[in-house]
This record gives structure tokens, sequence and C-alpha cells, in this order.
């Protein structure tokens, strides 16, 4: 028996008539954090008036978001394609440390420049390769960021590279008025969110986070997308040591564990799920600045910096309550409306 | 008679010493619609993933448009026009719907962005809303994502992905597995009307399902395998319901002279 086809008749209800409830919901979650920057940057300007809100004051912030912004996109990219990359202190301490020693030993900026990045790379394509091998990339990046600061104090010879003062062009120089980390971060995450939403590979590499099979079944290497993810991750560490050591104009091989930390709390901050495939850089780099802006204020208003670390946990869990009430709203109310065109036959 | 769109000759499948397939012929027409069905262990899932290209048969020949091929991997067949839907659909949940169309064939923008990599999006949304109004299908927008789609429009989002891609394949064959079981009964009926509108394309497709109804709704034809010995092959239109149901079972003996009995 076969059934006739019907021409005309459309399989699936249009279902253009998204409710408006769940359109104001998606964008809380997509563009909350905005909204919560503005608030908070509101709330100090009273607070810390007059001090708070000036043009000095807001270069001091994105200086000081500067560097967790840099490791901050390494981590955020990793975490989107589906890798948790722990390795980043371990890579940038490396990166730092080659560029040192490089540049001690009558090497030309730019060439040193490159290398280090370069490094930042490779080290990122080991993480992947071992991690494509089926290890859990958590333990495989914990292994490399324990190899890798051990190398950099190899390197370093114990020591530290100081006195890199020709690095200061990217670490402490302004133009017009603007620290060089600031455009730096500024040209990062224009490339990285052109690169995610607006061209096929970064596309690619959201859909692989977001589900690998899916991928593979589109006749992509989801292999090639995962590594791809660590290298990204690897440069992006590794430009993150640089800028460090710019701006200390110092290579030091230690690897500080904050540095994967504040990273990590700026990503949660933005919403990027771990589970990866979700998530955006602009909403990353706000999460940095949320970071910087809090203990910018809480300075100026002399609170003890602690108190900085206690206010973004607290931010942090509350944002995750947020996210998850919003999610069962949105899901409730698709759910009335899927049943609701069913029973309405509106089909 | 016309070439086959898919046609398998004497597939054999063993496991170490499990026989899981033995001697099954089997074909799909362009634009034919075939249930293939059995009980539980019967052989159904291990033949569909040997047409996907996902286990090698044993022995036995696999033709696609009468020319034989060697399916080592799912890409393989992907390449030969055959699309495999999985029950488990994988979408890329987080992306709209026009990405998960276009994943794997983005259309890059021309000029220097396009050497960069650079998509155009509207050029991918507008191709794929072309693609969704020739098989009848209007979902949700195209820019809304995944996650925020219904079961029935999410099945019926996995299903056009496959039958874009072996529509431009020419006529291609598509490979169903149990594309109805997590669907309400509104949904059901959308998704068997999109499986009639792909079959009218010209595509081939091979449904595997335990639901008669639904076979009764959308096939042209039954090939019932039980115990991974091919029992019948007819015309859904020259037989009835006992009798598919007792071949499935095994309670009716077995159209063809199978090779245990010459033995």
């Amino acid at each position: 028996m076969t059934a006739a086809v019907p021409a005309t008749e459309a399989a699936v209800p249009a279902g253009r008539d998204m409710p408006r409830a769940v359109t104001l919901l998606v964008f809380a979650r997509d563009r909350g954090i905005f909204i919560l920057w503005g608030a908070i940057i509101l709330a100090f300007s009273f607070w810390c008036a007059p001090y708070f809100a000036t043009l000095d004051n807001a270069m001091l912030v994105a200086n000081a978001a500067a560097i967790t912004a840099i490791f901050a996109a390494g981590v955020g990219i990793g975490v989107m394609t589906g890798v948790l990359d722990l390795s980043l202190p371990g890579t940038a301490a490396f990166a730092a440390c080659v560029v040192g020693w490089l540049m001690t030993h009558g090497q030309p900026t730019w060439l040193s420049l490159t290398v280090g990045l370069l490094a930042g790379a490779v080290v990122g394509l080991v993480n992947g390769l071992i991690a494509l091998r089926g290890f859990n990339p958590i333990i495989v990046t914990i292994g490399t960021l324990s190899a890798l600061s051990g190398l950099a104090a190899v390197i370093a010879g114990g020591y530290t590279f100081p006195g890199l003062r020709s690095l200061q062009f990217m670490g402490t120089d302004r133009y017009v008025g603007v620290p060089a980390p600031v455009y730096i971060v500024a040209v990062l995450f224009l490339a990285g969110f052109l690169f995610l939403t607006r061209t096929r590979d970064g596309i690619r590499l959201m859909a692989v986070g977001g589900n690998a099979e899916a991928a593979r079944r589109s006749g992509i290497h989801s292999e090639r997308y995962r590594v791809l993810g660590f290298v990204i991750s690897g440069l992006c560490a590794a430009l993150g040591g640089l800028v460090s050591t710019a701006v200390t104009t110092e290579a030091t091989p230690e690897a500080s564990p904050g540095i994967i930390f504040n990273a990590l709390t700026a990503v949660a901050l933005a919403g990027v799920a771990l589970t990866g495939g979700r998530g955006s850089l602009p909403r990353v780099l706000v999460g940095a600045l949320i970071l910087a802006t809090i203990a910018n204020g809480l300075t100026i208003r002399g609170v003890q910096p602690y108190w900085a670390t206690v206010l973004t946990g607290v931010l942090l869990l509350g944002s995750l309550g947020l996210e998850r009430v919003i999610q069962r709203s949105v899901s409730n109310r698709l759910m009335a409306t899927a049943n609701l065109s069913v029973h309405s036959g509106k089909a | 008679m016309m070439t086959a769109a898919l046609r398998l000759t004497g597939i054999d499948m063993h496991y170490g010493y499990v026989r899981a397939l033995t001697g099954i012929d089997f074909h799909v027409q362009p634009g034919e619609v075939v249930g293939l069905l059995g009980d539980n262990g019967a052989g159904k899932s291990t033949l569909l993933k040997i047409m996907s290209g996902a286990h090698r048969p044993s022995g036995g020949t696999v033709e696609v448009h009468g020319r034989k091929v060697e399916l080592h991997e799912p890409s393989d067949a992907a390449r030969a026009g055959v699309q495999m839907v999985y029950q488990d659909l994988a979408l890329v949940d987080a992306q709209d719907i026009a990405t998960n169309l276009n994943i794997g064939r983005e259309i890059l923008r021309r000029g220097p962005l396009g050497w960069l990599g650079f998509v155009d999006h509207k050029a991918m949304r507008r191709r794929s809303e072309a693609e969704l109004d020739r098989l009848g299908v209007r979902t949700a927008p195209m820019t809304r994502p995944v996650e925020m789609l219904s079961g029935g429009q999410r099945q019926v989002v996995a299903l056009a992905r496959s039958a874009i891609r072996v529509a431009g394949a020419g006529q291609g064959v598509l490979l169903l597995d149990e594309p109805t079981a997590a669907l309400g009964y509104e949904q059901t009926k959308q998704v068997e009307a999109l499986i009639r509108r792909m079959a009218a394309e010209g595509v081939a497709i091979v449904l595997v399902t335990h639901n008669l109804p639904l076979c009764h709704e959308v096939a042209d034809r039954v090939v019932i395998l039980n115990r991974g010995v091919k029992v019948a092959d007819v015309r859904l239109d020259e037989t009835e319901n006992d009798h598919i149901v007792g071949w499935i079972t095994g309670a009716r003996p077995s159209q063809f002279v199978t090779r245990q009995e010459i033995s």
C-alpha cells in the first residue's frame, strides 16, 4: 500500500511563532553578560565616584584584563572545540623562555617572537596528537604542563631572562594613549570571532566541539579539527606568555596555575559550556573584563583584594544558577508550544 | 528492467563462528521504498551496516547503480551516493538549521575573503531553503538552533540533511533506521509524507523498522529476514499483514529454498 503524496502540505509546522518570552530568555542567556558588565560599571561609577568612571581608569582595567583575556581566548576556543587544555601556563612559560633564550643569544626580536609562537603551536599539536590516541585530554595536558614548566626551567638554567627591553613595544608602550596589550587583545578577539563564526574551518571547529559524530557523518575529519583546537589553544597560551614577558621585560619559567584558573573563570562566566560547541569569544572577553573591573573597583574603594576573589566566585555560581533556570524555562515553554501546534492542527 | 539504485548479491557475514547473514540478495530501485523487516537479531542492522559501509561483508557484492563498489567506511558509501540516517540523528544542537544542513559542503564567498575561507551565510541559507522547499518541508526559520526544535522537526532536519546529500549525487540511496521511533502521531505522519516525497523525487529508500503500520504507509515492498536468512521479498499490495507477521516470527515457511534445506 502506498500513501498518496501530499504535494503542497507542509510536513512540519512552520514554527515562526516563537513565543516572545522564549526570545527574551534566549536574549538574556546570550547577552546577559553584557548587561551584567554594564550594571557592574554603573554600580562602581556611583560607589567609587569620581575615580572609577574615567578614561585613564578604563585603560587600567583594559590593560589589567588583557593577559587574562588572551589566556581566556585559548581556554575558550579549546573548550568550544571540546578540549580542556590545562597546559596553558606551561606553554606560556615555555614560549617565554624560548624567546628569552633566543633574545639573550643575539637573535632579532621578530625572529624570537615568531619562534616563541611556533613553539606554542607545536606544543598544541603534540597535545592534540597525544589526546587523539584516546587519552583523556585533561590528564594529557596536566602531563605536558608539568613537562613544559620543567623544560622552561631547563632552558632558563634555573634562573630567569631579565632585561628584555626590546619587547616593551608590545608590553608597556602606549599608542594614542592605549597600552599595547589592549591592541593585541582587540586583534586576537576580532580575528578569533571572525574565524569561529564566519569561516569554514571555524564553523566546523564549533560543530566538532558540539557533536563530533554529527560532523564526522557530514564527511568531516573531526580528529583534525580537534587537533586544530589544541593548536589554537597553544598559540594563545604562547601569545599570553610573550605579552606577560613583554610587560615585565622578564621571561620566567614559573608556570603559575593561577593563569588557568583566571582564564577558566572568565570562560565560565561567559557561559561557555564545558561540554563544548557552545559559546562566543566576545562574551569571553567581557568575562575577563568583568574580573578586572571588579578587582579595580574594589581596589579604588580600598576593599581588601581577596574580597574581589570572593565576589567573582559568587558571581560565577550565580551565573550558573541563572543559566540553569533560563535553560529549564526555555525548554518548558518550547515544549508547551510544540504541543500547542500539534493539538491546534496548525500544521 | 531499470538498474537498481542499490543491489546486494549473495551477502554473507560471519562474526567468528557466528553467521549473522547468509546469502542475502537485496535490491532497491530508484524512487522505491523498501521496508527491511525482521525480529531482533534477524540481521537487519547488520545488513544496514553493510549497505552504509560501516561493516564489510565476508562475502558477496554490493552494486550502486550497476557499478560494483567496495565500501570500506561510511564515507565511501556517502561518496557513492548512499546515505544513512541514524536513530540518534547526530545534529549539532548548538548550531542553527542552516549550519547543520551545510556543514561539510559550505559555500565560500567570492573574492579574497573566500580565499581566506570565509563562508557565504546568505547563499547557504538560500540554498538550504530551496532544497527544503523542493522536499516540501518548511521547518522553523533557518537561523533557529536545533536545540530549540521539536523532536519531529529535528527528525526532518536530519532526514533533509541526508536527502540533500544523496540528491546531490544524482539519484541516491537513503538508509533509514527507525525514523519514527521517537515521534508522536502527528510528527510520524509528517515524516511519512517526507519519505514518500523523497521517493517521488527518485531517491531509493531502505527503511528498517519494527513498525508495521509505518511500513504499510510508506513502503512499496518489504524484505523480511529471519535468523540471518531472507525469508520473504514481496510487494505490499500482493500480501497481507498476517503473512508478514508470520515471516517475521518464523511461523510461516520461507518463500525461498534456503541453503540449509539443500544441504
